[in-house]
């Protein structure tokens, strides 16, 4: 717990957390932009011509769960960089700023040094995640209601879009950390965590839709192996046919946060700091 | 956990065996082994790349010996309850986060070693950086970063200091005050241990000395008695406006004398007293008679010659 603390302290004595707050801020009034006007033009109804699947794809996107899933988790895209970034450097400035010698000397046991750590991005995450929530609940109702489908507060399906949106906030974190160790440079780690991120997004989405236009539609179940992409399925409202079911996405993102999160432990506990 | 409760078997003895590290092409340590006692300033010397750093890493669990034991107090490192409490090490200046401040650079130590806050505000005081203390870490200059190091390392009052190179980077007045500083703590009974490559600074500073290079041990012991073991290398300097006479007379007593561009005479083989009597039985006046000691610096040089430099 004390270690936690120390953690949190070292977070809150320097200007990383403000900052990226404070970039977090334009990014979310985006995505709150596009969702807006996404849920304007699904509930308009003038989509012209479609196939069968599409109509039921529409169809789903367009109800209530799922636009209210969607704006009660505005913001998700570049929260989940921000803070896979923040955790991505609570390990590297150690490194960065040659602290970590410090920070061995005062706690030899390596391992509890880093759940500390994780445990400080998850609480991180979980602030950040608070805030947006905040910001969605008061910003998602009004866009709600100007659409005419009322505020949706009481859904069920929104809150657990809203749960699994803390899930991913804090997966993301672990991921963060899980990178830092591998890749102690903070440069060299933040520019991998990002093109995984936004990269690996575009690039898996592109490849797999050239896939499975050769190889057939299973292939699209891939993208659940896609980090990025399981978590944006886990969050999505509703069941939406053809995609994988999103406890798939959220079993995905478990494990390669636990993954990471051990291995990066494991490697610290051997490494030589000199 | 107990403030300042100390068990009987918290002596403060670092004793290194056997000490071995093996990187892939380079045995950095080998087979070393060595003790500190408590209540002295021991002085671990070596040419640059003998092994200082590294053996010092593996005493604080920091690097893992291929081989070998490093105990403080008869404990290796990790196994200390409350390290920061038993051992203060510095081993670089630079290692804080530039943009924090000093005192925030102490509290995040203190949060994480269950110290109470104010010992951060105490150590700076101890340091004389009390007026710094708000100010962000990459506004200091290196002797304030040491001293901040310092400080760190006094955070748990611990029975013994580790300080890697810490007359690095500092000017005149801060090596003084440095030198002060840990004479005082070994005076209190902690065990100092210093590494560095100053000899001159070492001789003013350390009781004993445990040379190393090439990763072994070279000599080990209280600074007088590694001099004296070098002492066939002693010359007087005399100063006297007869100096042929008294070469003739110094000569008959098979002494070796050489004469310096400054006309002074550098006599090997005798020792002062016998230059005297010498010089009086032939009436020869004398305007200076000094023992030359030899310093640590020649003694260093001489045993590590051929084993310093890249390996």
């Amino acid at each position: 717990m004390k270690l936690v603390r120390s953690e949190l302290l070292k977070i809150r004595t320097t200007n990383t957390w403000w900052i990226f707050a404070l970039i977090s801020l334009p990014l979310w009034a985006l995505t709150l932009l596009i969702n807006w006007l996404q849920a304007d033009a699904l509930t308009s109804n003038n989509m012209g011509e479609l196939s069968a699947e599409q109509a039921a794809q529409f169809e789903a996107a367009a109800s209530p769960d799922a636009l209210s899933s969607n704006l009660f988790t505005t913001g998700q895209f570049f929260g989940l960089l921000i803070v896979m970034l923040l955790g991505i450097i609570v390990v590297t400035s150690e490194f960065f700023h040659q602290t970590v010698t410090t920070t061995f000397l005062t706690t030899p046991h390596r391992t509890a040094v880093m759940s500390a750590k994780l445990v400080a991005a998850g609480v991180l995450a979980l602030l950040f995640w608070l805030v947006t929530t905040a910001f969605n609940l008061v910003a998602g109702s009004a866009v709600l209601n100007a659409v005419g489908v009322g505020s949706q507060l009481g859904n069920d399906a929104a809150w657990r879009a809203i749960g699994l949106n803390l899930l991913a906030y804090l997966l993301w974190a672990v991921f963060g950390v899980g990178i830092g160790v591998l890749i102690r440079s903070q440069i060299g780690a933040t520019v991998t965590g990002i093109l995984l991120y936004l990269g690996g997004s575009i690039g898996a989405i592109f490849v797999i839709a050239v896939l499975a236009d050769r190889w057939g539609d299973w292939i699209n179940n891939l993208q659940l192996l896609v980090p990025s992409l399981a978590s944006s399925l886990m969050v999505t409202g509703a069941d939406i046919p053809g995609n994988p079911p999103r406890w798939a996405g959220a079993a995905v993102l478990i494990g390669y946060a636990v993954v990471t999160g051990v291995v990066g432990t494991l490697l610290m506990r051997r490494r030589d700091i000199s | 956990m107990t403030d300042g409760q100390r068990s009987p078997t918290s002596d403060g003895q670092i004793v290194v065996s056997g000490l071995t590290k093996q990187y892939k092409n380079v045995r950095a340590v080998n087979n070393l082994s060595f003790t500190v006692a408590p209540g002295r300033v021991t002085g671990f010397l070596g040419p640059n790349g003998a092994g200082k750093t590294t053996t010092l890493r593996m005493l604080l669990n920091l690097v893992t010996p291929t081989a070998g034991t490093a105990t403080i107090s008869g404990q290796r490192y990790a196994d200390l309850a409350d390290p920061l409490r038993h051992v203060g090490a510095i081993l670089e200046a630079s290692s804080a986060h530039k943009g924090r401040t000093g005192i925030n650079h102490l509290r995040v130590i203190c949060a994480a070693a269950g110290l109470p806050r104010q010992r951060a505000d105490e150590a700076l005081e101890l340091v004389g950086l009390t007026p710094a203390a708000r100010r962000k870490f990459k506004g200091y200059s290196l002797g304030m970063k040491q001293r901040l190091g310092i400080a760190a390392a006094m955070l748990g009052d611990p029975r013994v200091l580790i300080l890697d190179e810490p007359a690095n980077g500092l000017d005149p007045e801060g090596i003084r005050w440095m030198r002060g500083f840990l004479k005082n703590l070994a005076h209190e009974g902690r065990t100092v241990l210093v590494s560095s490559h100053l000899l001159s600074e070492m001789q003013l500073l350390a009781d004993d000395v445990v040379i190393i290079a090439a990763g072994q041990l070279v000599r080990q012991g209280p600074v007088e008695q590694v001099l004296g073991s070098m002492a066939q290398g002693a010359q007087v300097r005399v100063r006297t406006p007869q100096a042929e006479a008294l070469t003739a007379a110094l000569k008959a007593q098979s002494a070796t004398v050489d004469t310096d561009e400054n006309g002074v005479l550098l006599v090997g083989g005798v020792d002062a007293p016998t230059i005297g009597r010498a010089a009086l039985a032939a009436g020869v006046e004398l305007h200076e008679l000094t023992t030359e000691r030899p310093d640590l610096e020649r003694v260093f040089l001489e045993l590590t010659a051929g084993k310093a430099g890249i390996r």
